[in-house]
C-alpha cells in the first residue's frame, strides 16, 4: 500500500504543469521538436550535444522543464543514447532489452536555492529506477538504462544521497526515450497517461 | 543413388542490381494508430491465410491473431511467382539427408561435394530441401591453417549455383560470386575451388546466387581452419557447432519463395521455426563441469540472434577471423547473419540448460516491446562434476599476445581520418499504398535492431522488384554497383558507414566485405578497446561505425549487406584491389 501511495505521489510530480496541453493523444500530432525536424517547438531550445561520444541523433530526445520550480522555466536538456560497451556492437541486458548509456546535458538550469538536482532513469511504469547522479554544471551526466522504453527525470532533492533508491523531491525536468514515441492509444510517459507534448514532442 | 531434380527454373539471378528507382518522400506526420481504420478489429486467422487462402500458389505467412490486418491488403499478393523446390512432388522420392559430418582435408587434397535435393524432416513433417553432399548442415570441412584444399562441387539441381567461402582470404577467382569471379555452376556441371586458408578460425560456405532461396533451403556448412599452435585457444573439454537458422513454415508447409525476385525485401525473410544444425530439437549431452567450446555461426537470411546459455558463464574468445585481443565474460552472444563467434561455456550443475534466443520483440502496431524466447538447443548436463585443470582454467581470462602483436602494425592507424564513407538507405516503388502509409507513419520510432518480423504481411508483400536497398557514397553520390573503389595491396583504408534512420524503412545491416579482413575501430564515436579481425559486422539503425580494412588480397571483391533479401535488392558493390 505504501508503495502504491508513493508511486501515486511520484506520478503527481510527473504530471504536466498547468501550461501543458490537456492529457490525451490528439491523433497525428506527435512530432519531434524543431531541433530534431519539422514542427513548432513549444519548449526552450535544446542544447547542443555535450556527450563525449557521437551518439546517434535519431535516438536523442528532449529533456524539458516541468516549469514547476523557480529557475527552471528556461532550462532545457538533451538525452543522448549509445550502446553500453560490448564486443558485439549491440548491447543487451539479461532479458534482451537494450543496455544503453544515456548522456544528459542541461542548459539554463539555475542553481537551486537549496538542495541539489539529481538525474534518474525509470521505466514508464516507474517500477524500476536507476539513479544517475547529481547534475553539476549542466552535465554531461551518464546513466545506464536497461529498458527499451524509459523516462529520464531531474528532480530537486534535499541532498545528494548516492544510496537513494527513488527520488523524493519535485520533478524539474523530464524526457522520454524516442522509443516512447511508439504509440498506443493510452498515451505516453508514466503509466501512459500523458501526451507527447509533456515530453517535449510537439 | 542420384535422384531426379524436378524443380522449376528460378529466374531473376541478378548479380548486380543497380537500377535507380524513384524515391518516396520522408515520413509523414501521423501515427500508425491514427491511420483511418488501420487498427480496426480485422484480425485474421492465426497460422492461416486470412482472406487469402491459397491464391496462385501463395499462402500468407503466419501472423499472430493479435496483429490486425492492414485494410486494403486483404487480397494482396507478392507480384512475383511462388517457388517451391519439388513443388507438388512427394518428398519421399528424395533421399533422406543425413546430419553433417566432419571431413578433415589435408593440404593438397580434394573433397568432392555435390549439391542435390534432399528430404528433410522438420517438426515431424517431410520437406524437399537442398543439401551439400546430402547433409544438413553441409560437411564440416576441417583444414590446417596455411594449407590449400580443393573442393570439387558438382551441381545436381536445376538451379545454377556457386559456393562462396565466407571470410576466407582466398584467391579471387575462387570466391564464388556468380557473374563476378566465376560463371554459375549449371546443372550437371562441376567447379573446383582451390582454397587457401591463411587464417585460423571458424568460417562457412554458402551459395552466392539467390541465397534467400538456396541457403534458406539448407545450403550452408562450416569450414574450420585449425591453427598450428595447439594452445591457440585455451583448454576445453569438447567442441560443439551451433549453426543458427530459422525457416518460414506454416501448418501446410514451407511458405513459397519468390521466383523472379525475393519476397520479404523490406526486412528479410524471418522464419517461424528455429533450426540449430538443421533441426528444431537439437540436444547436447555434456558432463557436469565440462567446458564446452561452442562455434556459433548465424546462417539465417535476416534474423539476428541473442544467444543465452541459461545461467552458465560464457567466455567470449574469438569471432570471424580470429581471437579477440582479450577474452571477456559476456551475458549473451549477439550474432548477426553471417557472423561467427567462439565461446567457452562451463556447465557446473547437473540438469537441463536451454540455449535460447532471448529478445524483446517489437509489436509495431501496438507500440510495445514484449519478451520473447526461442529454444535453440537443450544441453543435458549429467554425471559427477569434472573439476580438472581444464575446468579450473576456465575461470581465467587470457590476453592473446599473438593477436595484439598481429594488430600492432595497425594500431597507429586506428585513429586515422576516414578515407571513404557509405550511407545505407532504401527506396521503394509500386508498393501497395496501405503499406507505404503504414510504414511511413511507423517511422517515428525504428528500433536499432529488428529482432523479429513485426509486420509479417507487409514484409512478405514487398519484393526485390519494388524495394532497392542502397549503399550510397556521399562523396560521389554513387550508389551500389556504380560505386567505384580501387585500392592497392597494402592499403589500409578507414571506411565509415552510417545507417541513415531517416529513410523509408531503416533497418540494421550486417555488412560483409569479401576477401579482406577488417577491424571495427569505433562505433558512434566510441573507440573499440578489444579488437578482433572481422569480415562481417552489424550496423544498427542510426549508428555509425568505422572499419579499418587491410587490403591484403588482390582481385574484384564484393561489399554487401548479408541479409539475403537486401543483397538481392541491390545492396552491394564491387571494389578492386590490385597488386602493388
Amino acid at each position: 500500500m505504501m508503495g502504491e501511495m508513493l508511486t501515486l505521489a511520484l506520478l503527481a510530480g510527473l504530471a504536466p504543469g498547468s501550461g501543458d496541453p490537456s492529457p490525451g493523444i490528439p491523433p497525428g500530432t506527435c512530432a519531434l521538436p524543431e531541433a530534431f525536424g519539422p514542427g513548432k517547438a513549444v519548449h526552450a531550445p535544446l542544447p547542443a550535444s555535450a556527450a563525449p561520444v557521437e551518439a546517434p541523433a535519431y535516438y536523442a530526445f528532449p529533456v524539458v522543464s516541468t516549469r514547476r520550480l523557480p529557475g527552471t522555466g528556461l532550462a532545457a536538456g538533451l538525452g543522448e543514447v549509445t550502446f553500453a560497451d560490448s564486443p558485439f556492437g549491440v548491447t543487451l541486458a539479461e532479458d534482451g532489452s537494450y543496455l544503453l548509456d544515456v548522456w544528459l546535458s542541461v542548459e539554463r538550469l539555475m542553481a537551486p536555492r537549496e538542495g541539489v538536482y539529481v538525474g534518474w532513469l525509470t521505466t514508464p511504469d516507474l517500477d524500476q529506477v536507476e539513479r544517475i547522479g547529481p547534475l553539476a554544471d549542466g552535465g554531461p551526466l551518464r546513466g545506464r538504462a536497461r529498458w527499451n522504453k524509459f523516462l529520464l527525470v531531474v528532480t530537486l532533492e534535499p541532498a545528494d544521497d548516492p544510496e537513494a533508491a527513488m527520488w523524493t523531491g519535485p520533478v524539474a525536468l523530464r524526457g522520454m526515450s524516442r522509443s516512447g514515441q511508439m504509440h498506443t492509444m493510452a498515451g505516453h510517459g508514466a503509466f501512459e497517461q500523458e501526451n507527447c507534448a509533456a515530453y517535449g514532442y510537439d | 543413388m542420384r535422384q531426379p531434380t524436378p524443380v522449376r527454373p528460378l529466374h531473376g539471378l541478378r548479380i548486380l542490381l543497380v537500377a535507380a528507382l524513384p524515391g518516396f518522400g520522408t515520413a509523414l506526420p501521423g501515427m500508425i494508430a491514427a491511420l483511418p481504420g488501420a487498427l480496426a478489429a480485422q484480425e485474421h486467422r492465426m497460422m492461416g491465410h486470412g482472406e487469402h487462402g491459397e491464391a496462385g500458389g501463395w499462402r500468407m505467412p503466419p501472423m499472430s491473431a493479435a496483429m490486425p490486418m492492414v485494410p486494403g491488403l486483404e487480397n494482396a499478393l507478392p507480384p512475383v511467382r511462388p517457388f517451391l523446390i519439388g513443388d507438388g512432388m512427394d518428398p519421399a522420392m528424395f533421399p533422406a539427408a543425413e546430419p553433417g559430418r566432419r571431413v578433415v582435408v589435408a593440404d593438397g587434397d580434394t573433397l568432392d561435394m555435390d549439391v542435390s535435393v534432399v528430404r528433410r524432416t522438420i517438426g515431424g513433417r517431410d520437406y524437399a530441401m537442398l543439401g551439400y553432399d546430402g547433409q544438413y548442415p553441409g560437411p564440416l570441412i576441417q583444414a590446417d591453417r596455411g594449407s590449400r584444399i580443393m573442393v570439387r562441387v558438382t551441381n545436381r539441381i536445376q538451379l545454377p549455383t556457386t559456393v562462396h567461402w565466407h571470410g576466407i582470404r582466398l584467391e579471387n577467382r575462387f570466391d564464388g560470386v556468380a557473374g563476378l569471379t566465376q560463371d554459375p555452376i549449371a546443372e550437371g556441371e562441376t567447379f573446383t575451388y582451390e582454397i587457401d586458408v591463411p587464417d585460423a578460425g571458424m568460417f562457412w560456405y554458402h551459395p552466392h546466387m539467390r541465397e534467400d532461396v538456396q541457403q534458406d533451403l539448407g545450403l550452408y556448412g562450416n569450414l574450420l581452419v585449425v591453427p598450428p599452435n595447439p594452445d591457440y585457444y585455451g583448454p576445453s573439454h569438447r567442441e560443439e557447432l551451433l549453426l543458427l537458422d530459422d525457416i518460414l513454415i506454416d501448418d501446410q508447409g514451407l511458405i513459397p519463395w519468390g521466383e523472379e525476385a525475393p519476397t520479404h525485401a523490406l526486412m528479410g525473410r524471418f522464419g517461424t521455426v528455429m533450426l540449430t544444425n538443421g533441426v528444431d530439437d537439437h540436444r547436447i549431452e555434456v558432463r557436469t563441469g565440462e567446458v564446452v567450446r561452442f562455434y556459433l555461426t548465424n546462417v539465417a537470411n535476416t534474423r539476428t540472434f541473442n544467444v543465452r546459455f541459461g545461467n552458465a558463464r560464457v567466455k567470449l574468445i574469438a569471432s570471424d577471423v580470429g581471437k579477440f585481443e582479450r577474452e571477456t565474460w559476456v551475458e549473451s552472444v549477439v550474432i548477426a547473419p553471417a557472423e561467427r563467434y567462439v565461446v567457452d561455456v562451463r556447465f557446473p550443475e547437473a540438469g537441463e540448460v536451454g540455449i535460447t534466443n532471448t529478445i524483446q520483440a517489437v509489436n509495431h502496431f501496438r507500440g510495445t516491446f514484449y519478451p520473447h524466447e526461442d529454444t535453440l538447443a537443450v544441453v543435458s548436463v549429467n554425471g559427477p562434476e569434472i573439476d580438472d585443470e581444464v575446468a579450473q582454467a576456465f575461470d581465467e581470462l587470457r590476453e592473446n599476445r599473438d593477436v595484439i602483436e598481429d594488430i600492432e602494425p595497425f594500431r597507429a592507424l586506428l585513429g586515422k581520418p576516414v578515407d571513404l564513407e557509405l550511407v545505407t538507405t532504401v527506396r521503394v516503388r509500386d508498393l501497395p499504398v496501405p503499406i507505404v502509409a503504414s510504414m511511413e507513419a511507423d517511422t517515428f520510432y525504428v528500433p536499432p535492431v529488428e529482432w523479429n518480423d513485426g509486420m509479417p504481411m507487409m514484409n512478405w508483400l514487398s519484393t526485390g522488384t519494388q524495394v532497392t536497398w542502397i549503399l550510397r557514397e556521399p562523396a560521389s553520390g554513387r550508389e551500389n554497383g556504380d560505386i567505384d573503389w580501387r585500392f592497392r595491396v597494402g592499403d589500409v583504408v578507414k571506411i565509415r558507414v552510417f545507417n541513415d534512420p531517416e529513410s523509408f524503412h531503416p533497418m540494421n545491416h550486417p555488412i560483409h566485405i569479401h576477401g579482406q579482413r577488417f577491424l571495427v575501430t569505433e562505433r558512434d564515436g566510441i573507440p573499440n578497446t578489444n579488437l578482433v579481425w572481422k569480415d562481417t559486422t552489424i550496423l544498427p539503425v542510426g549508428s555509425t561505425m568505422d572499419l579499418l580494412v587491410e587490403m591484403s588480397n588482390p582481385g574484384s571483391w564484393m561489399l554487401h549487406c548479408h541479409i539475403a533479401e537486401h543483397l538481392h535488392a541491390g545492396m552491394m558493390f564491387v571494389f578492386e584491389v590490385t597488386e602493388e
